[in-house]
């Protein structure tokens, strides 16, 4: 049976430290824009904290809510893009084919999550900042569009390895780089086809919902509320 | 030669001149021969410590082959060697259990850092113009050594200093002995954020000089006082992952968790109820639940382990009696029927444990609100029990600061003066004027990697390693239950032409005329070295006692008439620099704040009746005004904070760090004015107050990633 993966976030757990945030430029090769051009909403973060206050001072609350791709099963990026640069996979990714894109940016303007960018520039990275690239990964180049890929390449170095091994792939072997970072544990990976996968248990919680689940776009990233208290 | 091969040949010439005038200039450089041990595109993982913060999380570097542009024997080349391309928490330390913070995975660019001094320096403009020029080893030592044989010649050693960043580690110990033995003065290691005041609390309470660390996994109920505890305080990667196993590591038992502070933090965010109370009131709550689970109808029997509980209180001045909830609603401003709830939820919910750390013990009482969450945590009988409060064994002793009161005083007779990863210019509040006090001292040497508001003052700079590069070693002071040591090896070797500090102190030592000897060899003996056992001069043979006769509440003392100065200012470490020294990685920079969305500036938080009040808008440029002087920096419309209260990150407003750095915002330390708790003599960095002005409208200086989405209902109406 294929793998289908997916990922469930623990809103209970998360802290909205940030960890995440960087782990992900650090293993994704996501460049630094600089001031001028984050200013001009051209920051690249695959991965987000995003911030919802809600009441008054006194009675404020504050709720942090993890957004990456949520590598959705109907997902309205796909059929927009003319070149097929934005496609489905077997295992149920989300792929974007760098080399295919064309920039047309149809994708992101179909996104709902806002979770697709754009390189508008050669990426920069004075030396010897060039040294942390993460050799596994690609860089992206001006006038394409890049995403989350769900740490693609660790995927396929983990499926490597187990099948050198001739053995399947654990559950919890395979930890895309924010997960791997967050010490809360509030990140969990897997595949959603093991019905026993940590994954499967948790999307399956009470506390479980999608992000904008009434558009009907599927996605395989499950939200674990916080219990009210 | 017909047409057709002058065509050719033309063809070829130039093809070939155009080839070599458009190449990558990297391919006319020369090739080292590689290193040896390299199997090409496979990782291996290696130990290291971060260096970032104090927790000491030990981390795990993914190692890969890579092409190097470095100096070898005076020529440039490229050489393909091993290099560190990734860090992650290490699974089996204690305190990183695999995690790691934001900044503890950022601080790889720190080795990688383009403005990163890349061999010794040798001042050659004016002081301060940041001009240098590169010079050899030989002669920068030959030049340190010079000076310090100066210094002994005219039987003056006591005009030496060292400036040293505060760290429990056996580096401190190395600068101590050096000092020691030279016949200067302790180095002086002084954190302007230190925890100083609980520090002393713990050793008066509980016997132990050192911070606690939280039993957190296994609690019921966590009660903190101000403590960013899954932010910037104390161990945040230990601290996280005992929480998220508090919340949901237990099946069908979730701990509650309440946060008293009066700015909402990232920690105050996680929490199921805040309570916000004001400034420096923290301790009469925590002794008004002390009085309620004493007292109160909520009153139980104690539980196996718990100290009696009549005598958490004993050591205050009247007791428990005074703090009744009537008073504590009074004073804090939590009202009475929230006080009683939180007591009987104290009584019902056990194990329950109380946090105190960040603003509360940044005011003048400090002393007395560490005292009285002690005396809870006692009352709690949550001292050494399961999901309570521990102390993390066989933690390195530090030799107690010179008085943090007054720091830097000493600096104004000091004729050398040695720097080793501090900035004393940009964390020392104005009125101390370190900078002053630096600029005329005869001779500065630093082993900065940067050149930053300090030591673009330097006379010699002798780069350091990186942290990948060195022999490092660290035992956590708390995040764990059990004792964290780590000692590692470098990761990689070095890319520049900088040398060990270690080794480089040793050496000037033994070349000194009258020769200093140090009790090891190198760095690596260093690390590994057992740790000294302690001057006897420097501890105080018995524990500290309480302030006699006992503490007693006393409304915090602030710098600034009220009516003056109508706002507290709350400066707070921020997520991503800490205290500013790790503002120079662009991967920090970039990274919007947990709590603001804000990327590449500084800007200060209100309350929005506040803004409102004051016409401003997000963005919208205010003067804030302190005894101290004034800054001018864009507004953050902040839901969760009091209207009488200002918060502003530390971290930017450096003059001088990086091309990434330098010249962006402003420190917010330079507002603080230097008013003590009188105890400790520890700056209570929470006790300024300051004026607020509209200055200008919106300049694009404040960046927010989230600017275009709509998380800020208190902009829009939310129907």
């Amino acid at each position: 049976m294929p793998h289908r993966w997916g990922m469930a976030v623990d809103l209970d757990r998360c802290t909205g430290c940030g960890a995440c945030v960087t782990a992900c430029h650090a293993e994704n090769n996501i460049p630094t824009v600089g001031d001028s051009q984050a200013a001009r909403g051209r920051a690249m973060h695959w991965i987000r904290v995003e911030r919802y206050w809600e009441g008054e001072y006194p009675d404020v609350t504050l709720k942090f809510r993890p957004v990456m791709c949520q590598q959705c099963d109907a997902a309205p990026c796909e059929p927009v893009c003319p070149t097929y640069a934005s496609h489905h996979t077997d295992e149920g990714l989300n792929a974007q084919i760098y080399n295919r894109c064309i920039g047309t940016r149809y994708c992101a303007n179909a996104c709902p999550y806002n979770v697709r960018f754009f390189d508008f520039f050669h990426p920069q990275w004075p030396k010897p900042l060039d040294a942390q690239l993460n050799p596994d990964v690609s860089v992206r180049e001006v006038g394409v569009m890049e995403k989350c890929t769900f740490c693609v390449q660790r995927i396929h170095a983990a499926a490597i390895d187990a099948k050198a091994a001739n053995r399947e792939l654990k559950d919890g072997e395979i930890q895309p780089a924010c997960v791997q970072s967050c010490s809360a544990k509030a990140l969990v990976f897997g595949d959603l086809n093991d019905p026993d996968s940590e994954v499967s248990k948790l999307s399956r919680s009470d506390r479980g919902h999608k992000l904008l689940d009434g558009l009907g776009t599927l996605p395989k990233v499950t939200y674990l509320n916080r219990p009210q208290a | 030669m017909d047409r057709r091969d002058f065509i050719k040949l033309t063809a070829v010439t130039g093809t070939s001149a155009a080839l070599a005038s458009c190449g990558n200039p990297e391919h006319q450089l020369i090739r080292f021969v590689p290193e040896e041990d390299i199997i090409p595109g496979i990782a291996a993982w290696k130990p290291s410590v971060c260096p970032v913060c104090s927790a000491g999380c030990a981390v795990n570097a993914r190692v890969m082959d890579a092409d190097i542009e470095t100096v070898r024997n005076g020529q440039r080349g490229v050489v393909r060697m091993n290099v560190a391309k990734k860090l992650e928490g290490l699974p089996k330390d204690p305190i990183s259990r695999g995690g790691l913070c934001a900044r503890g995975q950022a601080a790889i660019q720190m080795t990688y850092h383009p403005d990163r001094i890349v061999q010794p320096l040798k001042r050659e403009g004016a002081r301060g113009t940041g001009q240098f020029k590169p010079i050899g080893w030989d002669e920068a030592i030959a030049e340190l050594v010079s000076k310090l044989d100066a210094l002994a010649a005219s039987n003056d050693q006591k005009s030496l200093a060292i400036v040293a960043r505060p760290r429990r580690s056996r580096r401190s110990e190395l600068l101590a002995e050096f000092a020691r033995r030279f016949g200067g003065p302790p180095p002086i290691a002084f954190d302007l954020f230190g925890d100083d005041v609980l520090r002393r609390a713990n050793a008066i309470s509980f016997d132990h000089d050192q911070l606690p660390t939280f039993d957190l996994a296994r609690a019921r109920y966590v009660i903190s006082f101000g403590a960013d505890f899954l932010g910037t305080w104390n161990s945040p990667v230990a601290q996280n992952a005992a929480y998220g196993e508090m919340r949901q590591g237990r099946p069908g038992i979730r701990g509650r968790f309440v946060q008293v502070e009066s700015r909402m933090t990232t920690t105050g965010a996680s929490a199921d109820e805040w309570i916000p109370v004001k400034p420096g009131t923290e301790g009469v709550l925590a002794l008004g639940l002390v009085h309620l689970m004493n007292r109160g109808p909520e009153r139980t029997a104690p539980q196996a382990g718990a100290a009696s509980r009549t005598d958490a209180a004993r050591p205050f001045q009247g007791g428990d009696d005074e703090y009744t909830p009537q008073r504590v609603e009074q004073i804090t401003g939590v009202p009475v029927k929230r006080v009683e709830r939180i007591a009987k939820e104290l009584a019902d919910l056990r194990p329950a444990v109380a946090i105190v750390g960040g603003p509360p013990l940044a005011h003048t009482n400090a002393m007395f609100t560490a005292l009285a969450v002690n005396a809870l945590n006692t009352a709690l009988g949550s001292v050494n029990q399961p999901g309570g409060i521990f102390f993390t064994p066989g933690a390195a002793i530090q030799a107690p600061a010179s008085s943090p009161q007054t720091p830097y005083t000493s600096l104004g007779t000091t004729k050398v003066l040695l720097i080793d990863d501090a900035n004393p210019v940009y964390t020392s509040p104005t009125a101390w004027k370190v900078k002053d006090a630096i600029a005329n001292i005869p001779f500065i040497a630093s082993f900065a990697s940067f050149v930053d508001d300090t030591s673009v003052f330097a006379d010699l700079i002798l780069p350091d390693h990186s942290f990948l590069e060195s022999w490092v070693q660290s035992s956590a002071e708390s995040g764990s239950l059990e004792a964290a040591s780590t000692v590692a090896e470098p990761v990689m070797k070095p890319i520049h032409d900088t040398r060990a500090t270690a080794e480089v102190l040793i050496e000037v030592a033994g070349k000194l005329k009258a020769p200093v000897s140090l009790p090891w060899k190198d760095a690596e003996e260093l690390a590994k070295s057992a740790q000294l056992p302690a001057p006897s001069n420097q501890r105080p043979a018995t524990s500290p006692r309480p302030p006699a006769p006992g503490p007693r509440f006393e409304e915090p003392r602030f710098d600034g008439d009220a009516a003056q100065y109508p706002f507290h200012f709350l400066p707070y470490l921020s997520p991503a620099f800490g205290d500013g020294s790790s503002a120079h990685l662009p991967w920090l920079q970039e990274m919007p704040d947990p709590l603001t969305s804000a990327m590449w500036s500084s800007w200060v938080e209100m309350n929005p009746q506040t803004a409102q009040k004051l016409n401003v808008r997000d963005g919208d440029l205010v003067d804030l005004t302190s005894t101290q002087g004034t800054l001018r920096v864009p507004a953050v419309i902040f839901p969760g904070i009091a209207p009488d209260i200002v918060a502003m990150p530390v971290g930017q407003g450096h003059e001088h760090f990086t091309r990434y750095a330098s010249g962006r915002g402003a420190n917010a330390i330079s507002l603080i004015a230097p008013i003590a708790e009188p105890e400790t003599g520890a700056v209570a960095w929470a006790a300024t107050r300051v004026k607020v002005a509209r200055a200008a409208d919106a300049n694009g200086t404040l960046i927010l990633f989230a600017a275009e989405m709509r998380e800020r209902p208190h902009e829009y109406k939310v129907r």
